[in-house]
């Protein structure tokens, strides 16, 4: 427990020093808050920039702040994820490259306290950003749109929340498995992508599907579906966790070469 | 027994990089791996220090199943975080050695001065030279006050002044720990070591003091040089077949017996009226020595 707090504020220190803490939650509040900044000022957007014909007309719904929420979680999704995989993929394969791995696995450090110091730190550092730009773009959105319950918003950060697990977990895994950086997150965001694709052409088979969260976290800002539907694709995402999680460890002992 | 390994083996994939070593290492001594490149030495130490399981065979530490408290390791090229400082770096290894808290600054202050980075202890590690690294790398091993030091190349990779300086260095640390170290400078070796342990192609070949080492492989040759031809200088004093002339003036007598004294040798060639310009009396040196036993 020692080792692994030892080891747990380190990698907090690096991403202060690395940068990590500012450039990670200052690119989720921008990419949050320009969905409803950019729908609240589309129609300007569009007159300035097109060349529509003299007294064209167009006429936008006004979206209600639970759908401009919704827009934002599908951008999480798909850019999110990418930052989000992109901040993990180094964490393991850059101190094995460097050998600094050696001077650690010498001292009487286990896998498991050196494997959970990375995932809760990327746990955190990724959680933190994604509630600081939700939390912002729920401002705004309150502000320019109609408003939407607080409560509403917590559950679908929480579910939404449990994805982001998934995806850092996965990620840890293929970390331990390969050297490369470039390979780690090109395996772990095409597995990511064709899930995301399988659960949404499949449905009907894939209603287990990690990524039906994505939908579920929508779902619950729009109101259309009881909540006791995720209760499956919860429960197979925290499992899968905790396995991915102890998949790692057990890759991670078994590195020949450090 | 203080370190016992017992039929060691390391197998990568198809490659039999170790193939059942026995040894054991001596409380207090100091035992120098050698061999050339490629022998397994680093695998070999890599196994000691518990970051490489052995395929086959077992090493036991005092009966103690995690022994990684109670060593110091410097890999051959030691790495650090290069946002750190020595400072930072050394309390956060000697948090993961379990250094109880009150003597950690004190241990780290110790080592720092130990090995001279007093003065640059909060600067960013990014910025060091080779040689400050590797003095980092062995104030890292030995924080923790360990009682088994292992050294991968701890000076191979320096130049003389931090040659020098490393091996100072390991002369006092003697005194504290156990020290086993791979090295294939083998003046260096010869300058630190107390027992002697060659490898090659993942075998022992030869084990045991440097002392006796000497005395096995050693042979004294004498170098002679004069004036005048040498050719039948000897002649009834030693087998032709013992000497070897490089040129008519220079004579190189291999094999000595014992009854034949050097000074006798010297007053028999000045009494036969040779000018001697040289007279030498060689010993093997440990490169000797270890040439020998690499090419059996």
């Amino acid at each position: 427990m020692k080792n692994f707090l030892t080891l747990f504020q380190k990698e907090m220190l690096e991403s202060k020093r690395n940068g990590k803490w500012i450039w990670l939650p200052v690119v989720m509040m921008i990419l949050g808050v320009s969905q409803p900044i950019s729908t609240y000022y589309m129609p300007q957007i569009i007159e300035k920039a097109g060349n529509l014909p003299e007294g064209a007309k167009i006429e936008f719904p006004v979206p209600t702040g639970a759908e401009v929420l919704a827009a934002t979680l599908s951008q999480y999704g798909t850019i999110g994820t990418l930052l989000f995989v992109l901040a993990t993929m180094g964490i393991i394969s850059h101190e094995r490259q460097n050998n600094v791995l050696t001077l650690i696995m010498a001292r009487p450090v286990s896998a498991f306290q050196y494997i959970a110091s990375k995932w809760s730190s990327q746990v955190i550092i990724a959680l933190s950003s994604l509630f600081l730009s939700y939390i912002l773009t729920w401002y705004y959105t309150n502000l320019l749109f109609s408003p939407v319950r607080w409560i509403d918003v917590l559950t679908s950060f929480l579910i939404y929340s449990l994805w982001i697990i998934f995806i850092l977990t996965f990620t840890i895994w293929i970390a331990t498995l390969l050297r490369n950086t470039g390979g780690i997150a090109g395996v772990s965001l095409t597995f990511l992508a064709a899930l995301s694709l399988l659960t949404g052409l499949i449905t009907k088979y894939m209603k287990w599907s990690p990524a039906t969260l994505r939908n579920g976290a929508t779902s619950i800002l729009m109101h259309n579906q009881s909540n006791d539907i995720f209760l499956l694709p919860i429960f197979t995402t925290i499992l899968s966790s905790i396995i991915l999680l102890a998949l790692a460890v057990f890759t991670f002992r078994r590195l020949e070469r450090f | 027994m203080f370190v016992q390994v017992n039929q060691l083996q390391k197998r990568f994939n198809d490659h039999q990089a170790i193939k059942g070593i026995t040894f054991h290492i001596k409380k207090g001594r100091c035992t120098a791996l050698l061999g050339p490149n490629g022998a397994g030495k680093t695998t070999t130490l890599h196994m000691l220090a518990g970051l490489l399981s052995p395929t086959k065979g077992s090493i036991s530490y005092n009966g103690e199943k995690d022994y990684r408290k109670h060593i110091g390791f410097m890999p051959q090229h030691p790495t650090f975080f290069n946002w750190m400082t020595p400072v930072e770096f050394l309390y956060f290894a000697g948090k993961l050695s379990g250094v109880p808290k009150q003597s950690l600054i004190e241990y780290v202050n110790n080592s720092l001065s130990f090995v001279g980075l007093t003065e640059v202890k909060n600067r960013k590690i990014g910025g060091f030279s080779g040689g400050m690294k590797q003095r980092l790398g062995l104030a890292q091993a030995i924080l923790h006050q360990p009682e088994l030091l292992i050294l991968d190349e701890p000076v191979s990779a320096l130049d003389p002044t931090g040659r020098r300086e490393v091996l100072i260095l390991m002369e006092k640390l003697k005194e504290r720990m156990t020290i086993l170290f791979s090295t294939h400078v083998l003046h260096d070796a010869e300058q630190v070591c107390d027992e002697v342990l060659m490898l090659k192609e993942g075998e022992i070949k030869w084990e045991g003091s440097l002392i006796d080492l000497k005395k096995v492989f050693s042979h004294t040759a004498i170098h002679i040089e004069t004036i005048e031809p040498i050719k039948n200088a000897f002649d009834e004093l030693i087998k032709p077949e013992a000497i070897h002339f490089t040129t008519d003036n220079n004579a190189t007598i291999l094999e000595i017996t014992p009854s034949l004294q050097t000074n006798d040798l010297l007053t028999t060639l000045i009494s036969r009226g040779y000018t001697i310009q040289r007279f030498e009396v060689m010993e093997d040196s440990l490169e000797d020595a270890y040439m020998k036993v690499v090419d059996i």
